[in-house]
């Protein structure tokens, strides 16, 4: 993988995680019985992030590729369900209206990590032809 | 309260909006790390002159909730490792990681691993700083 990738994306997957944690924690301490589901996926979010960034730095490229996925999946499922039904989420998530209210990031970082964990991957079984 | 969103505050989205350019030009003309480097100590200096100030307001009264307003003093802290991580990717960092996955990085390459870290940083930072200010009731 692309070195200069690896590590941008380890920085902004560790800012992320460092919000979507914060927030997690905030929304659960302070008012978890409000919706229990939506605080429930900020954590799961946050926990996500910190996987992916620990697995991008450690090498672990099926663990980042199927944390990211799972992170793409996430985002617009809960975007999408925000739009249907909006009153499925009393309150917001990090993965609220595709990530819009931390400027998109959460939906366009996966798509990001994937293109060059793909990318890598695919030159990893050119190589071994 | 004053001094806070009059010099401190402005000082932290100042240095904020410097890592945000130089990050910017440091991925164009490497030649400007050496400059993001001092706007880098810049960054540690108003951070920790911010948490000096809101620990005191803390202490002096501010009824701002202490959980809340703790979480981001600490985020705007735990963003700073974070500028300058090139240099994890230099030879001789690398070198004493047992981990044989671990990138090893060009001058040029840690230049820009360095801007575009300072501009995410920058971003974040800014965001972290702004909502402690509303938290402590000097901003909207």
């Amino acid at each position: 993988m692309n070195p200069i990738a690896r590590i941008v994306l380890i920085v902004v997957y560790s800012i992320l995680g460092l919000a979507a944690a914060g927030r997690a924690t905030a929304q659960i301490v302070e008012s978890f019985a409000e919706a229990p589901l939506a605080y429930s996926l900020s954590a799961v979010s946050a926990a996500l992030y910190v996987l992916i960034a620990i697995a991008l730095w450690r090498g672990w490229e099926t663990v980042a590729l199927v944390g990211s996925s799972v992170e793409l999946v996430g985002v617009l499922v809960v975007g999408t369900l925000g739009i249907v039904d909006a009153d499925l989420w009393p309150d917001e998530t990090v993965w609220t209206g595709f990530g819009s209210g931390y400027g998109w990031v959460p939906v366009l970082l996966p798509l990001a990590a994937l293109y060059f964990l793909v990318k890598a991957r695919q030159r990893g079984a050119t190589t071994n032809l | 309260m004053d001094a806070y969103s009059s010099v401190v505050y402005p000082a932290v989205l100042v240095v904020c909006g410097a890592l945000l350019v130089l990050g910017i030009v440091t991925l164009v003309f490497v030649g400007a790390h050496r400059v993001l480097q001092w706007v880098v100590t810049a960054a540690y200096v108003v951070v920790a002159v911010q948490a000096l100030w809101v620990v005191g307001l803390l202490l002096n009264g501010n009824p701002a909730g202490l959980v809340v307003t703790l979480g981001y003093l600490l985020a705007t802290c735990a963003l700073l490792p974070l500028l300058g991580i090139g240099r994890l990717g230099e030879p001789d960092a690398a070198a004493e990681d047992p981990d044989p996955m671990r990138p090893i990085l060009a001058p040029d390459q840690i230049a820009r691993v360095d801007g575009a870290a300072a501009i995410a940083v920058g971003i974040a930072l800014a965001v972290a700083s702004w909502r402690l200010t509303v938290v402590l009731g000097g901003g909207s």
